[in-house]
């Protein structure tokens, strides 16, 4: 019995130290007040728990915490790559129009989806990997450049999902699961295995120092290579989600994922380069979704209780951003206290060291 | 088995190395010796794969082999513990030792069991104390260089590189090191030893090979060598007991211009206490990394110090960022001059001005002719060879880009100048001359505090010189005290001396 | 050595000398292609080549060349601002918001969107010192923002119109070609180039830039300097903003959106590198003209949106190419 508390404790202890840590807290603190909003504005306290109510947030939010899974490996190799969320517009195009087009299954424009989302995360990784170009800046590029891949292929938005698909994706497995959820646990029970592989080690390698990395016998490029093609996988998941979860096409949504699923990595504990995880990108994500949740019941609350208060969408949209520059600002303090653990870490060692030579 | 054969590098101007040649034999160590900058690292990163050389060939068992990358490397049998490291910090103790070499089983997944066994008996066999677990970055520069040393041996190579492995290591430390390079030794493993620890040399290694300027001088088995015979041949002057610099002592009664008391700043600097007056020049000694850089610039105010007090200037100084010591009247005149002095893309003229850029109003007009005869008054005092003024500062070699760095520092004149290891790279003739400018600075009323890992250049230079060890200070050389063999022992850690007048203690 | 011994081979040399000159000078090879591009243009539709043309052509590079001069200083300063088109807009969008038609209102437009422009650098310059994140997420999180609250304050539908008088300050053309928009560049253009090259800020800039850790050695207050350059650069979109309503008459939403593409090609095409310290502001005028003549080739051309928008990315991985490759791992 003791040794099961032991080992809670001890497991415990060790989450303290990963990086992803603050990223949790943000994450529960996030859930606690979203639960408490909710209960408030619609005047039953445990209305989160409905499977109805957490299952249509996450699945209309499942994409953009892909998002900054994918966006994590990249980090944890060293790079960073902004437009990936109009790679999501992109696999959304080509998932509509290739059966809209050649009368094929719908899966069959799935698998293409996925394939156009390798290609273009393979020629970004050749710009930043192999051509050695700073990853920010070929981000940028690549929206103008995908943007007009987009635009060409589906010129406005349009567009059909068959139905048994789309509601499929909505709805709850035994009644309480949403399929989404197993969507993002089937893609983090990828990063496990990957965390368990040779690769996954040569990534922090990569990340944390490409030269000695490649002392090691490591081929730095040939990993920030396989990185860039898992996100790509990552995106091509995500981007057959945004399709069911819209149900349509639209070449030029989901741009701003790129940036907001930076955040949410830098957010959750990730560094630029070798430090931290893919659980770090997920919760800063989760934290994200959350605090907007909130912010949703909060002013559905004020519209209750003020009478003629109502917000328009630019509104929220604008709260949206500010929060988003917030959670910018909350990383100096996320920062500091990781900054904070290596500097004790130090300290620590540097007591202990302390040895009188004869 | 190894054969490296008129092996030529160079990096844009430098001359790394010229036609280099070494042979290193199974069951035979060989050390590779020579002064700083002789190429020795450079050798030691071509067989590392780190580093394609110019011209020559690597002859491996009579084959010529190319070594492009570290998994060349690895696949031909080579191992290297690299003397700038090669772990990577943000990475556990046990991920770095088996960097690339992980064990799998099925599948592909990682062998947790053979990993966590794998670990445990390479600190065993290294005596390490330190957890699996920990962060290499949080751990003493010591047991660092353990691990590095600790992953290489694991490969099993054939060849093993030890690229000065010993000289951030403790005593008990290197016993440990030096059983088990014998050991390897008798199992037929080639090893090649970069050292600069003469006594090392006779006691562990069998072959000699020293380099002298990026070329091979000499080489030959160890007993055929007397400590005399290496030195003669690193420098090419025989040891002799030179006139050495006697060093002026201050007067008495005069204040100290600047007083550090117990500065301690993790992890390098731990307790140092250190005085220096007007008009002399202080010389700080000791092994690379032993915490001079920190010292130097928690004087600066580049770094906020743990602990201690420092007064200059009568005033008690707390400076938050270097423009409040250079305010006060401090210069600082960095090693790392590409890294932290030159600004490479500008020109000549706004390198020199660069110290004159920072202080005063910044919206002024500034007449591009009051820079240019700023710069050319500094050029010809200081006699630094340039094409023009107006040429990028990148197009001048390394002791003229030094003379620059010290003439911009000089023109300010400052009441205190702080040289972090300045005449690393510089050639010999820039080196007397930077000397002598800051001998005659001295004597015109300033206070210079230099360090320098060249135990010649702080004998012929300063007054009196603070030896560190460790963050402490294990040695305070003046007068009599200062000679050769005490700035050595003091350096290894093996002897203290300190001033006879003893300040309060913290 | 002397003269004597090369004037035999002098007209060769000197041809080689010019020719390397000419390679090395960023600025001299965006005029040359401008050159080239606007004869490409007349000898594809020449009938579009009149006083109308030439004018706006120069209206549209002045506008461009004020709109890049605060993105000059902030990456010669080592940084990058993404904030400029939004910025712009909303100066242009409160410019012809508070004119509405009225005239005399200047002075007022200037002194509060030069306000906003500084606080919105402010706001720049302190996340990208504090934060320590990379300036291009800071500047488009700010960038983002900016863009919101004017959605919030107009509702998404133009506001107002600026002042006719100051319109035709703007537009008006000298003898039927030069437009007037000139005499606001002969105060602006001055300004830049003294304070980049005449003055012990701009050294700083350009100090900090090269090589941030040796100007913070060398005793530049360089958090200081990082956090003026971003002021600087807001204030410039903003005046570069109140022109553009002057130029366009109205404003609407992210009107001048594009300008933080547009002017970073033309800083970059100037000759200033992404990696800091190096540039003049003469090198980003003449990447203004040159990225206004493309544009205008590219609208000659007939080219639709899609391909102007691939081409856009392209242009930039070309450019990266050129000048911003960093080192490889092995020697």
């Amino acid at each position: 019995m003791s040794t099961f508390a032991d080992s809670i404790n001890l497991s415990l202890r060790r989450f303290r130290r990963t990086p992803a840590f603050t990223g949790f807290i943000l994450f529960v603190v996030a859930l606690m007040l979203n639960i408490i909003m909710q209960g408030i504005a619609s005047g039953r306290p445990l209305a989160f728990f409905q499977p109805r109510s957490y299952g249509s947030l996450l699945m209309a939010n499942t994409p953009f915490i892909l998002s900054a899974m994918a966006q994590s490996l990249l980090l944890i190799v060293g790079l960073l790559d902004i437009s990936i969320g109009i790679q999501f517009a992109l696999v959304n195009v080509v998932c509509i129009m290739v059966p809209q087009a050649f009368g094929v299954p719908v899966w069959v424009g799935w698998i293409a989806a996925i394939g156009a989302s390798l290609i273009i995360s393979a020629a970004i990784g050749a710009c930043s990997a192999i051509l050695r170009l700073p990853a920010m800046l070929v981000g940028y590029a690549f929206i103008f450049i995908i943007k007009g891949i987009n635009v060409s292929i589906m010129p406005t938005p349009q567009g059909k999902v068959p139905r048994a698909f789309y509601k499929a994706y909505d709805s709850l497995v035994a009644g309480v699961i949403p399929v989404s959820l197993i969507v993002l646990a089937a893609v983090f029970g990828l990063w496990l295995i990957l965390k368990r592989r040779p690769l996954g080690k040569h990534m922090y390698a990569v990340g944390g120092n490409p030269r000695n990395a490649f002392a090691a016998g490591i081929n730095p490029v040939a990993v920030q290579m396989k990185a860039n093609l898992i996100k790509g996988f990552i995106v091509g998941v995500g981007g057959i989600c945004l399709t069911l979860m819209t149900a349509s096409g639209n070449p030029l949504q989901a741009e701003n994922y790129g940036l907001r699923s930076l955040i949410a990595c830098i957010l959750g504990g990730l560094g630029f380069g070798g430090w931290g995880s893919m659980a770090c990108g997920m919760f800063g994500a989760w934290f994200f979704v959350l605090i907007q949740n909130t912010v949703y019941y909060f002013f559905s609350f004020l519209s209750k209780v003020v009478s003629g208060f109502s917000v328009s969408s630019y509104w929220q949209n604008f709260v949206s951003d500010v929060i988003l520059l917030l959670g910018l600002l909350m990383t100096i303090i996320t920062a500091k206290e990781q900054r904070n653990t290596l500097k004790e870490g130090f300290i620590n060692q540097f007591k202990r060291g302390e040895r009188i030579d004869p | 088995m190894i054969q490296l054969l008129d092996i030529s590098k160079t990096y844009g101007a430098v001359q790394a190395l010229k036609q280099a040649h070494m042979t290193v034999a199974p069951g035979r160590i060989t050390a590779l010796l020579g002064s700083n900058g002789s190429g020795k690292s450079t050798l030691i990163k071509i067989l590392a794969g780190l580093v394609s050389p110019n011209t020559g060939q690597v002859l491996l068992d009579g084959q010529e082999v190319f070594i492009r990358s570290g998994n060349d490397a690895k696949a031909l049998g080579i191992a290297t513990a690299f003397q700038d490291l090669s772990l990577v910090p943000m990475m556990t103790v046990e991920e770095n030792l088996l960097l690339g070499d992980e064990p799998t089983r099925l599948a592909g997944m990682l062998d947790q069991g053979s990993i966590r066994q794998t670990v445990a008996s390479l600190l065993e066999r290294f005596s390490l104390k330190c957890q699996p677990q920990d962060f290499v970055q949080t751990l003493p520069p010591s047991t660092q260089y353990m691990l590095e040393i600790a992953k290489a041996v694991h490969r099993r190579p054939r060849v093993l590189l030890l690229d000065e492995a010993t000289a951030a290591l403790h005593q008990d430390e290197i016993d440990v090191l030096f059983k088990i390079l014998r050991q390897l030794r008798n199992e037929g493993v080639a090893i090649v030893f970069v050292t600069h620890r003469m006594h090392e040399v006779f006691e562990l290694c069998d072959e000699a090979v020293i380099l002298r300027s990026g070329e091979t001088v000499k080489s030959g088995p160890v007993s055929d060598f007397s400590l005399d015979d290496l030195v003669y041949y690193m420098t090419g002057q025989r040891m002799q007991e030179a006139a050495a610099y006697e060093g002026l002592t201050h007067k008495a009664g005069q204040a100290p211009l600047l007083t550090a008391r117990a500065i301690s700043l993790p992890p390098r600097v731990k307790d140092i206490t250190l005085e220096a007056y007007a008009g002399e020049i202080v010389g700080i000694g000791g092994l690379e990394g032993q915490g001079q850089s920190d010292f130097m610039r928690a004087l600066l105010g580049a770094s906020q110090i743990f602990s201690g007090q420092i007064h200059f200037d009568v005033a008690k100084a707390q400076f938050k960022q270097p423009a409040d010591a250079i305010k006060a009247g401090i210069g600082f005149i960095s090693g790392e001059r590409n890294r932290e002095a030159m600004f490479a893309d500008r020109t000549i003229a706004e390198n020199i001005f660069a110290g004159n850029t920072a202080k005063g109003r910044r919206f002024t007009f500034l007449k591009k002719s009051a820079v240019n005869r700023f710069a050319n008054q500094a050029v010809d005092t200081y006699q630094i060879k340039v094409g023009r003024i107006q040429d990028a500062a990148s197009t001048l070699s390394g002791g003229n880009q030094q003379k620059l760095v010290i003439a911009r520092w000089i023109a300010m004149q400052p009441k205190l100048l702080l040289l972090d290891d300045p005449t690393k790279g510089v050639d010999i003739h820039s080196r007397l001359e930077i000397h002598q400018i800051l001998r005659q600075c001295a004597d015109d009323g300033m206070a210079v505090i230099i360090s320098a890992s060249d135990t010649d250049e702080l004998m012929d230079i300063a007054d009196r010189i603070y030896v560190f060890y460790e963050g402490m200070v294990s040695g305070m050389l003046e007068g009599e005290n200062k000679t050769h063999e005490h700035l050595v022992a003091c350096m290894m850690g093996v002897c203290h001396i300190q001033p006879e007048r003893q300040e309060g203690g913290a | 050595m002397t003269l004597k011994d090369t004037a035999g081979k002098l007209p060769r040399m000197d041809f080689k000398l010019l020719w390397m000159r000419f390679t090395k000078s960023p600025a001299a090879v965006a005029y040359a292609l401008s050159a080239l591009l606007f004869a490409l243009t007349i000898i594809i539709n020449p009938k579009g080549f009149n006083n109308n043309f030439i004018g706006s052509l120069i209206l549209l590079t002045v506008l461009l060349a004020i709109s890049s001069a605060g993105q000059t200083i902030v990456l010669i300063g080592g940084g990058l601002d993404f904030s400029g088109g939004a910025v712009m807009s909303a100066a242009a969008i409160f410019t012809s918001f508070t004119m509405d038609s009225k005239d005399g209102l200047f002075l007022q437009v200037l002194v509060m969107c030069l306000a906003m422009g500084a606080v919105v650098g402010f706001l720049n310059g302190f996340f990208v010192v504090k934060i320590g994140l990379p300036a291009m997420i800071v500047t488009m999180a700010v960038s983002n923002i900016v863009s919101r609250l004017q959605y919030v304050l107009t509702a998404g539908s133009p506001a107002g119109w600026a002042g006719p008088a100051f319109i035709n300050s703007v537009i008006h053309r000298f003898f039927d070609v030069i437009p007037s928009i000139v005499l606001y560049a002969a105060v602006f253009f001055p300004i830049v180039f003294w304070l980049l090259q005449r003055s012990r800020f701009g050294k700083q800039v350009y100090l900090v830039g090269n090589n941030k850790q040796a100007a913070y050695l060398t005793g530049v207050k360089v958090n200081w300097v990082i956090i003026a350059t971003y002021v600087i650069s807001g204030m410039m979109s903003a005046f570069a903003g109140i022109l553009g309503a002057g130029y366009k008459a109205t404003a609407r939403v992210d009107i001048f959106s594009e300008y933080a593409f547009t002017s970073l090609v033309a800083v970059i095409v100037g000759g200033t590198t992404f990696s800091g310290g190096v540039g003049t502001y003469g090198g980003t005028i003449a990447g203004a003209l040159l990225m206004t003549v493309l544009s205008n080739l590219l609208t000659t051309l007939g080219l639709p949106q899609t391909m102007r928008d691939i081409l856009n990315g392209l242009i930039i991985i070309l450019l990266l190419m050129m000048y911003n490759r960093s080192k490889a791992v092995r020697q």
